[in-house]
């Protein structure tokens, strides 16, 4: 089906949707910072914007542990418990990608 | 490291984005196989190698270009990616947001040219940094992972299949893990208790009642709206942040104001 890959071709079309996607995933990036330099540096709106971070975080990988099944919540476990103790992100990671291997490999 | 006070004063200083980089090496193994993964994918939907390396360092948005090229056909669905790119990418309306402590009384040249290579990932791991006030931390991180990603798709790319499956050993929780463990370190007492769990509940109603990715948006706004609820006025003294964060650091007078990115 395919012959070599192809490697230099660049379509107008291409490109331009390309720069379409780019302008659009830059501007909300450059556009939320900006914003939010807008915002007060103090009271209801510092605070709400201090409690984002974490809020955007746990609103990324809940769902995705939740919907891995039991092995997803036990692995997401298993890395939040050992980050309290052990503090180190690598650790952190290898403990919960472990147990869901295993989990897998053993019972998937 | 003889005088690590000095060396954030500089916007974009090369060991602060050396740090940066390192940092972000636990991520290599699952960033050059889901890279790979989609150099396979674009095979399959007729981009050049060049058009995805393109894509990949200008979009530089993992999810989302996974959505766009599988999108991709003959005749390009130009709007639908687009529109679906804008979609998957809200988040980093929210994304960018957060980032003010970390831009904060840096010129608006440096957020222009800090805020590109910002993905989910080095984000995190930036965020959960004590000195929070560091472009150059940022953008190491992000360089580190363009450099991963692009390699990632090159090597899928050229060998056009054949990539091991990311779920066997587990390299699609690693993203999972990576965010849960990140979390951990952005924990800064009670008062994120309630905007936690309202996001944890927000974003799993949105995950099974609304398409894509607007889980994460259903997430984050419920969790804003429980803390701007949750706010008192004495909650300000909890968290003293100094005027200008760049002092931390030791910046000479007068180098840095807070007006000067306005």
């Amino acid at each position: 089906m395919m012959s070599f890959p192809d490697l230099t071709t660049f379509s107008t079309a291409s490109v331009l949707t390309i720069l379409g996607m780019a302008i659009v995933t830059y501007g909300m990036r450059l556009g939320g910072l900006l914003m939010a330099d807008r915002l007060p540096q103090q009271g209801r709106w510092a605070h709400v914007l201090e409690r984002l971070p974490g809020a955007v975080l746990i609103s990324v990988w809940v769902p995705s542990a939740l919907s891995a099944g039991a092995i997803g919540i036990a692995g997401a476990a298993a890395t939040v418990i050992t980050m309290i103790f052990v503090r180190n992100l690598f650790a952190a990671m290898v403990a919960g990608m472990l147990l869901v291997a295993a989990g897998r490999y053993f019972l998937g | 490291m003889s005088r690590p006070q000095s060396a954030p004063t500089r916007h974009f200083d090369a060991d602060t984005i050396r740090r940066g980089a390192i940092a972000c090496l636990p991520l290599l193994p699952s960033t050059m196989i889901f890279g790979a993964v989609l150099g396979v994918l674009a095979t399959q939907r007729g981009l050049s190698l060049g058009e995805l390396l393109f894509m990949s360092l200008t979009v530089f948005a993992g999810s989302a270009q996974f959505v766009s090229v599988d999108l991709w056909r003959e005749t390009i669905p130009a709007a639908t990616i687009i529109v679906a790119t804008a979609v998957i990418n809200l988040r980093y309306v929210l994304i960018g947001a957060s980032l003010r402590p970390v831009f904060r009384g840096r010129p608006l040249w440096v957020k222009i040219c800090g805020m590109h290579m910002v993905a989910d990932e080095n984000w995190a791991v930036t965020m959960t940094q004590e000195n929070l006030a560091n472009p150059g931390f940022l953008l190491g991180g992000g360089i580190f992972l363009g450099i991963v990603w692009a390699t990632g798709n090159t090597i899928g790319y050229l060998l056009g299949g054949g990539i091991p499956d990311p779920n066997v050993y587990a390299l699609d929780f690693a993203f999972t893990a990576v965010f849960a463990a990140l979390t951990v370190g952005m924990w800064k007492g009670r008062v994120d208790l309630l905007p936690w769990l309202a996001a944890a509940i927000g974003s799993l109603i949105g995950h099974y009642t609304l398409p894509g990715t607007w889980s994460i948006l259903a997430g984050a706004g419920a969790g804003v709206v429980v803390a701007a609820l949750t706010w008192r006025e004495d909650m300000d003294d909890t968290a003293p942040e100094p005027e200008i964060a760049a002092d931390t650091f030791g910046a000479p007078e007068g180098t840095y104001s807070t007006e000067a990115g306005k």
